[in-house]
């Protein structure tokens, strides 16, 4: 449980960042238009850069220190496996993008994984690599 | 008020490994040993050791510093590995760090350097991450390195136990003895390695590794250093560095480039909570001027709002938005729609030649067909997943920087200028040159620059050069800069703008850190754009259908014209010499080279290349590939036109254009009229002199040799089945190639799209090959590979800048889209090593390591273009794509 003292129209992630020094959350666009900064709000993924502290009151929030305490996340450990990152900025994004959505479908195909992953960007084109990974980690075959 | 909730988390680690405190050497090697002038010629590079290796004297650990900067591409893992492995370092005791900015301890002269870039950059480019370059300069040096410090610890162990050395064997950061069963640790020879004769470059090349002794270089199992951290959020780049008491500010930008601020009232941003102070960014009477055209690295004009934390210097910047005046200047005018009608009637008449063979006019007057053809690419944003961000603080008359930088040398240089300098045309002499240390091609301009600088401050050569060492001793002790992981680059973080500024606001607060925080529009609408450009192209074909002429005009806004100050008039000379074109009208050697100059067509009779006049309007610079992004569309889209007007298979036409290929020679591009045959196209077994004036041979050459050009379109064409297929497709489906070299890399690549009766585009999978000589990190070439083909389909099927009013249109990905997991398709990718053949030809019978960021991404919009028109659409010669076709 944290107490924070904060403007409740201020970004989840900037609380996030600035107050509780959890920087492994993104800034990436500002207006929910690239996913870098996609936390879990009672277990779903949302963008925390357009929403308000405010909203996240008493609800739990999981950012990705907190997927797993050791990276053992089947997502992280399927990124580190197939060598997914490459700048990895994104990358945490993409990962609680991508657990959320392993947690609602636990084996989703190509099409199930792009729809769940259009919000987040990645620059450096590791798309290929985390579509692959998503399947590794829900235990499907990769091709 | 007060929020309650809860975020399940393990403790944060506030020790993020950057920046906190001096780097720690061990006992390393000794002193005597890194004191050594010797050393400094142990390699023959002229890189000293020290600076890329400490070995801990009572833990054995061993710290290998990576001087470039990782911003993706993996080379903080691919060059640590080289070294261990020269080194039969043992992984597991092996830690990677970032290296500050330090142009001593990593080099100076580069042993490749910027090609054709004047000397104000040159030798400050050890650590400058760009030009896809640093395995092509660093991979020898690394393991000549690895193998120093294997041969000094064997010969310490010889002298330890008083056995012959041929008799020691190193493996596993050991000295083993076979005969007597005994090992000892590198780390237990220091004291005996102090003593060891540093070793002759002939005895370190004699021991090199056989490429089957390798332990990393060229396998899959090279550790990716940073992996983990990346993906469990620990992984620290620009903006996640904290500091003690540090304040954020954002910046009001003047919209137009060379723009200034007039006036501005700070009091509504100032009532924002939270919001401690609104200041100018660049202070008054600063000499060198505003960011724009000619203005280098320096930001545009701007009102910074620094605050207690990001939203406070967000809400405090909107509210000071519309109290800002500027003085918008010249560039007020500048519409990119406009600006595009100005380049297609500069390439409608002829420009500078920069190439010719034959004779172009005359075989056009006997073509049985004209081809004919313009081409638009506009201004693109290199657009990096992480925004610019710096952090500065300054104290006791030093600044201290962390900053996600290509250019650590070229922040701390920049910096330090801005800083410390208030004469601008002081700024210069970084630039002078003594001659000895030039390439033949430039000497005599150089010299020029050094007399005139010389004359306008009044002192003699020798004085200039001593005044050129004592203002880099000043800056390299007064600025220091730490670099972070870079989340993304492409170029734009070559510029260190968004540092300077941060080193701007923290001198108004002595003693509180700063970081300047960018946003996405800050980031799209600030950059350093790639160039806008038009490529016209004229062909003559035969009555076969071969071209026997080809003219090749390109005009582009060039980034010369930003980067190089407005000098005094006495210049004008000087630059206009240098840069074949006092104004900046025309392009550099280096953009030139990057597909212009270096037609393939060896099979085309009569080609001439010419270079249209542009002026500039905005910042241009760098972007994953740069020029090549142009010329690559323009020229593997006319060859593809060429093929349909001669009603020919495109992969048939290509190989024909291409021919059997040959190894380029000075003599061939001198008889060709080549301006400046010694840059980045055309070093050819190039010989650079030391700083001591010694003629060294430094690295193997590179020539252009279209034979490897010949073999990626061949592979390619096979591994994608393109013979197989060929009239065996469904009607709305169709191939297309290209093949480019860039970067001194090659590259060809086959894509197959189907296009629906809704005009409606799908990308089903894209084939590229790739000719990097040997390959030393397949894991991350092939990323590499996979990522500049994204990248290359972001900026064909989307990409665009515009300018209105002299300001960028666009603010955000949702106005500057890019792609996107649903729109990426199947990508295969081979490397292809040269032939034995063609490697018996290169001098030493080795063919140089080259790189891999940037060369897969020029032949992507080509290739994309061609294919579809092979299936039914439209031939598309302007990006971005998706006004010609739809894009899901």
């Amino acid at each position: 449980m944290h107490t924070v003292n904060a403007d409740g129209n201020m970004p989840l992630l900037w609380v996030l960042r600035d107050i509780l020094g959890l920087k492994g959350t993104k800034f990436g666009c500002g207006v929910a238009q690239c996913g870098a900064c996609t936390v879990h709000l009672n277990g779903k993924a949302v963008r925390s850069c357009v929403t308000d502290v405010g909203v996240a009151a008493l609800a739990e929030v999981t950012t990705i220190e907190g997927l797993s305490y050791d990276g053992s996340h089947p997502c992280q450990k399927a990124w580190m496996d197939l060598g997914v990152p490459q700048c990895g900025f994104c990358q945490p994004g993409q990962i609680m993008s991508a657990a959320a959505l392993l947690k609602a479908n636990p084996h989703p195909d190509d099409t199930a994984i792009d729809n769940a992953m259009r919000g987040n960007i990645c620059r450096c084109g590791t798309y290929p690599r985390i579509r692959k990974a998503i399947h590794q980690a829900a235990g499907d075959p990769t091709s | 008020m007060s929020i309650l909730f809860k975020v399940t988390r393990r403790d944060f680690l506030r020790d993020l490994g950057v920046g906190t405190g001096a780097l720690v050497f061990g006992c390393s090697l000794g002193p005597e040993l890194f004191a050594s002038d010797k050393l400094r010629q142990l390699i023959t590079t002229g890189i000293p050791l020290q600076g890329f290796i400490s070995i801990k004297p009572l833990s054995g650990h061993i710290t290998i510093f990576a001087h470039r900067s990782e911003m993706g591409q993996g080379i903080k893992s691919s060059l640590a590995a080289v070294l261990a492995d020269e080194l039969e370092a043992d992984w597991g005791r092996v830690t990677v760090r970032q290296a500050d900015a330090d142009s001593v301890n990593f080099g100076v002269p580069a042993p490749y350097p910027i090609p054709g870039a004047p000397a104000v950059v040159r030798g400050e480019d050890a650590q400058f991450t760009d030009s896809s370059r640093s395995m092509a300069a660093y991979y020898m040096p690394m393991r000549l390195f690895g193998a120093a410090v294997r041969l000094v610890m064997t010969r310490a162990a010889a002298m330890k136990w008083s056995v012959p050395e041929s008799e020691l064997e190193a493996r596993d950061q050991q000295i083993w003895h076979q005969r007597t069963g005994r090992s000892i640790q590198y780390h237990h020879l220091l004291l005996e390695a102090n003593k060891v004769k540093v070793p002759e470059t002939d005895e370190i090349k004699a021991v090199l590794k056989k490429p089957e002794q390798f332990r990393y270089i060229g396998k899959e199992n090279i550790p990716f250093v940073d992996a983990k951290d990346m993906v469990t959020g620990k992984a620290v780049y620009g903006a996640d560095v904290d500091r003690p008491g540090m304040l954020i500010a954002m910046i009001v930008r003047c919209p137009v480039a060379n723009g200034t601020l007039k006036s501005f009232d700070a009091t509504a941003a100032l009532a924002v909570p939270g919001v401690r102070f609104v200041e100018a960014v660049i202070p008054d009477g600063f000499a060198a001027g505003t960011g724009g055209v000619g203005a280098n690295f320096v930001p545009h004009a701007g009102v910074a709002v620094i605050a207690d934390n990001t939203w406070a210097a967000w809400q405090g910047r909107r509210a000071l938005l519309k109290n800002v005046q500027w003085d918008l200047g010249p560039n007020a005018t500048y519409d990119s729609d406009d600006y595009r009608a100005e380049l297609e009637a500069s390439t409608s008449r002829p420009g500078k030649m920069v190439r010719r063979r034959g004779n172009v006019d005359e075989a056009l007057g006997g073509a049985a067909k004209v081809v004919e053809a313009g081409y638009h690419i506009p201004h693109l944003a290199q657009a990096p997943m992480e925004p610019p961000a710096a952090i500065a603080v300054y104290e006791g008359g030093k600044w201290e920087i962390w900053s996600p930088t290509q250019g650590p040398e070229l922040a701390q240089h920049y910096i330090g200028l801005a800083m410390l300098e208030p004469n601008p045309v002081k700024w210069l002499v970084w630039g002078a040159t003594e001659p000895s240390e030039l390439r033949d091609c430039e000497r005599d301009t150089q010299k020029v620059f050094n007399e005139s600088l010389a004359r306008l401050l009044g002192v003699d050569q020798t004085a200039l050069f001593k005044m050129r060492d004592d203002l880099k001793k000043l800056v390299r002790d007064k600025i220091t800069v730490h670099v972070t992981l870079l989340g993304g680059g492409f170029g734009r973080k070559s510029n260190p703008d968004y540092a300077m500024e941060a080193a701007f606001l923290a001198r108004n607060h002595p003693g509180v850190p700063i970081r300047v925080q960018w946003t996405r529009e800050d980031d799209i609408k600030f950059s350093f754009y790639n160039a806008v450009s038009r490529q016209y192209f004229k062909a003559g074909l035969d009555a076969s259908g071969h071209p026997t002429s080809l003219l090749h005009r390109s005009a582009f806004s060039s980034f010369f014209a930003t980067l190089f100050p407005p000098a005094p008039d006495i210049f004008a000379k000087a630059r206009a010499a240098f840069h074949n074109g006092g104004e900046y009208l025309y392009g550099s050697a280096i953009e030139r080279a990057q597909g212009l100059e270096d037609n393939p067509y060896g099979t085309i009779d009569n080609l001439r290349v010419e270079n249209s006049p542009a002026p500039n309007h905005i910042r241009c610079g760098w972007m994953r590939s740069v020029a090549n992004i142009y010329h690559a569309f323009g020229l593997c889209s006319f060859a593809d036109e060429m093929a349909v007007a001669a009603g020919r298979d495109s992969k048939d036409y290509l190989l024909e254009l291409i021919g059997q290929g040959h190894m380029y020679t000075e003599a061939d591009l001198k008889r060709e009229d080549v301006p400046c045959y010694d840059n980045n196209l055309f070093p050819i077994n190039r010989k650079m002199e030391s700083i001591g004036g010694k003629e060294k041979e430094i690295m193997p050459g590179y020539p252009p040799d279209t034979r490897r050009l010949r073999a990626v379109a061949e592979r390619v064409a096979r591994e994608s089945g393109w013979d197989a297929k060929k009239g065996k497709l469904p009607k709305g489906r169709g191939l297309g190639i290209a093949a480019h070299r860039s970067f001194l890399s090659y590259v060809a690549m086959v894509i197959d799209v189907s296009l629906n009766d809704k005009n409606e585009l799908t990308i089903n999978e894209i084939h590229a090959a790739l000719d990097c000589g040997r390959v030393i990190n397949p894991d991350r070439a092939r990323a590499q590979m996979e990522g500049g083909i994204i990248y290359g389909l972001s900026l064909a099927l989307l990409g665009e800048i515009t300018v209105k009013n002299g300001a960028v249109v666009q603010n955000n990905f949702d106005d500057y889209p890019v792609l996107r997991m649903h729109q990426t398709p199947k990508i295969f990718t081979y490397f292809q090593e040269p032939s034995a053949e063609v490697v018996r030809t290169y001098p030493g019978e080795e063919v140089a390591v080259t790189g891999t960021g940037e060369p897969p991404t020029p032949a992507v919009a080509p290739a994309l273009a061609n294919a579809i028109v092979a299936a039914g659409g439209p031939r598309i010669r302007e990006i971005p794509f998706y006004r010609k076709v739809v894009v899901l």
